[in-house]
């Protein structure tokens, strides 16, 4: 097993644009999601075209048109089988970059340490308020070192008058503590998304079928991990020190046993500040199944970040998986948001709220 | 000596962005003027700073007040002394990149491709822009294949309302057919500095000892290299194919003193590209401002070459017109004779201060 901070930018020898999907890696490569695709090879009508880097990109978007999508992933694995990867402890599919193929590595931390550095004079208006959002964001306590800018600012393709501020902080304390300090700070250039904002997402990310319009507002005012500053949307994208992963690589095997529903209790929310992020859970109950020793609700999508607190009951959907661990007793898990769950149909159905009385 | 096209991006190993300063170029080097240089190399509260593709860069700039020049280029001979270049056959040196510390070269053309096959719809303002103008290049009569695309239009991190697009055309008898096209078409999103403009920016910017307001209004009006496209800014550069390229490194130059001259223009066709150089009859040298050698300027000397390093200088003069101009007198002798040459922009120019002696203007009477 590897550590490799989850948010990290990295450019392939194909000309590939990866986004680093987990903290945690197998030997010899690194999960990821592509971002930009070359359009020379292989190209999707379905998926945005943009011109980066001279070369015309698709933006690999997972929740267009499932025909397409599966259509474009089955051109993507025959064009580039070394970047489509089936994991024998997963049995199942992940993107992956082969080390021998990273060109470039775009490192969040070091790329807001050189931006810093930047007279304010020399800023242009989209760095000007990555700037200013940083400096507010230090009131937190946490310092530049804890701090990294990521996608379009960090790789400098970046939109000056409407691209996102990718905020990204390393250690789960770390990510607590700004999350806990934004919700309380009053700054006049800080707001949060409006419900008709929320329900515009809503739309985009298909979950009008799992989530009522109330449910979704209340599951997404109460975070505080994206809002707008200076009216740019910003994300807070929590990433794990290496000490504190909570699985490895390689620790465990998972047999997935099919597509169930959950109810239980949340006992621990830690570790859902990250990606993959892990719901702790107690008392669950799986309709139509005996009692199973389920303690896990395992997530690879950012939407459900933070989606639950301690002591909520939630419910939630996805893919059933018998975990053997190398060394402990046998437990099952759900997982939402793996890479075959948008190919199978799966995406539509799978879902983490809150059951409210 | 090796070709490498003029006008392209490099990027070297070390971090280092450079844009390539002439077609002909001297062995395992590349002539070059360094753009973005990593602060963690080198840094300068002097100049200005960018954040590009995730490093704190320097933008390297010699147009600046000579002190600040003079302390920038010491900085840079210390920190980075590959990237200069004692060429004994100029007397001179140059901002070079070694061969060997190439990493990539931005490919003009293959962007230029790619930009062309992205559906317009797709394109941001900026981008559609570019691709109206190379439309307008196309219609001139250029092949698609000898137009590329430059500098942040290129590498993606142009700023939409902002950033300049630079066009590069491959081969002076395309650029001419792009010049003279120019010169004619009447095309809705085309627009060029009226003489009021231009007047106005003389007044609000200019202001030069060297130039009257006619005299450089009469200069830049007439450009077409540089205009308006949708209200963006656009340049054009032309380079050199490998069969066509003037400049030998081979020929030793000897600097002699820097001089005002007079003549008339006999041949502009290769005025279009950086080095350029301007073919000159009935030299005069009307006046010495400094000398090299004790033995003095003979004023009697013949100048046959106006030659220029310097961009503002392409497309300056045309055949049969009168100019005048400041630079450094050489003495050029090469296999086949001996020969002067007055040249404007040499890099040395800028830390000397030659640079603010140095012009070359048709007088306006």
């Amino acid at each position: 097993m590897v550590h490799f901070y989850e948010s990290s930018i990295i450019t392939t020898t194909d000309g590939l644009h990866c986004q680093v999907y987990s903290n945690e890696h197998p030997e010899g490569g690194l999960i990821v999601k592509p971002k930009y695709i070359p359009m020379d090879k292989i190209s999707s009508d379905a998926l945005q075209c943009r011109y980066l880097s001279g070369k015309r990109m698709n933006r690999l978007n997972m929740w267009i048109e499932q025909e397409k999508l599966i259509e474009y992933i089955e051109k993507f694995k025959k064009t580039y089988p070394q970047y489509f990867w089936v994991s024998n402890l997963h049995q199942n599919l992940f993107f992956i970059v082969p080390l021998n193929k990273i060109e470039k590595i775009y490192d969040p931390r070091k790329g807001l340490s050189e931006l810093m550095q930047i007279p304010e004079k020399f800023l242009d208006i989209h760095l000007r308020k990555v700037y200013d959002f940083v400096k507010l964001v230090e009131k937190s306590g946490l310092a530049i070192n804890d701090l990294g800018v990521t996608y379009s600012t960090l790789v400098g393709h970046y939109f000056s008058e409407h691209s996102d501020i990718n905020l990204v902080v390393y250690g789960k304390d770390n990510c607590m503590k700004l999350l806990q300090f934004l919700g309380n700070v009053k700054d006049p250039r800080l707001r949060w998304k409006t419900d008709e904002e929320w329900l515009h997402f809503r739309n985009l990310r298909e979950r009008s079928s799992t989530f009522t319009k109330k449910e979704f507002l209340f599951q997404m005012t109460r975070k505080k991990t994206e809002g707008f500053f200076d009216e740019t949307l910003f994300l807070i994208l929590g990433v794990e020190e290496p000490n504190e992963t909570w699985f490895k690589w390689g620790g465990e095997k998972y047999i997935p046993k099919g597509f169930a529903k959950v109810r239980a209790v949340v006992t621990n929310n830690f570790d859902s500040t990250v990606r993959p992020g892990c719901f702790e859970v107690k008392n669950s109950h799986i309709k139509g199944m005996k009692h199973l020793n389920l303690t896990k609700i395992v997530f690879y999508s950012r939407d459900y970040v933070l989606q639950a607190m301690p002591n909520e009951k939630i419910e939630a959907s996805g893919l059933l998986e018998k975990v053997l661990p190398i060394n402990g007793m046998p437990y099952y898990r759900l997982v939402i948001g793996y890479l075959d769950s948008y190919l199978s149909g799966r995406r539509g159905k799978e879902y983490i709220k809150v059951i409210r009385k | 000596m090796s070709h490498f096209y003029e006008s392209m991006l490099i990027n070297t190993t070390d971090g280092i962005q450079c844009k390539t300063y002439a077609n002909i170029h001297p062995d395992n080097y590349v002539i070059v003027k360094p753009k973005y240089i990593p602060t963690d190399l080198m840094d300068s509260s002097r100049l200005k700073h960018r954040f590009l593709f995730s490093k704190c860069m320097l933008r390297f700039n010699l147009f600046t007040e000579s002190k600040v020049v003079n302390e920038v280029m010491q900085n840079f001979r210390k920190s980075l002394p590959d990237y200069v270049l004692e060429d004994k056959n100029h007397n001179n040196w140059f901002f070079v990149v070694p061969k060997s510390k190439i990493k990539d070269v931005p490919d003009a053309r293959s962007g230029l491709r790619e930009l062309m096959k992205v559906p317009y719809d797709d394109l941001d303002s900026y981008l559609k822009s570019t691709v109206d103008l190379v439309n307008i290049l196309i219609e001139a009569g250029t092949p698609s294949e000898d137009i590329g695309i430059m500098h942040s239009t290129l590498l993606g991190n142009y700023t939409v309302g902002k950033s300049d697009i630079d066009l590069v055309v491959f081969g002076k008898k395309n650029g001419w057919k792009v010049m003279d096209f120019l010169n004619t078409v009447k095309h809705p999103k085309l627009r060029w500095k009226t003489e009021k403009d231009w007047l106005k920016y003389y007044t609000d910017r200019v202001v030069s000892k060297f130039y009257t307001p006619a005299e450089y209004v009469l200069s830049m009006v007439r450009k077409k290299d540089d205009g308006f496209i949708d209200n963006n800014v656009f340049s054009i550069f032309v380079v050199e194919k490998p069969d066509e390229c003037w400049y030998s490194w081979q020929d030793l130059h000897e600097p002699i003193g820097v001089v005002k001259i007079t003549a008339n223009v006999s041949d502009d066709y290769n005025s279009i590209v950086r080095p350029g150089f301007y073919e000159i009859e009935n030299s005069k040298i009307v006046k010495i401002l400094s000398q090299k050698t004790k033995s003095g300027i003979d004023k009697a000397i013949i100048v046959k070459r106006l030659v220029t390093w310097s961009r503002p200088f392409v497309l300056q003069a045309k055949k049969g017109e009168s100019i005048m101009a400041v630079g450094l007198l050489e003495r050029v002798t090469t296999k086949k004779e001996i020969y002067y040459q007055l040249v404007i922009g040499y890099f040395d120019s800028f830390i000397t201060g030659r640079a603010a002696l140095e012009f070359m203007k048709v007088p306006v009477r």
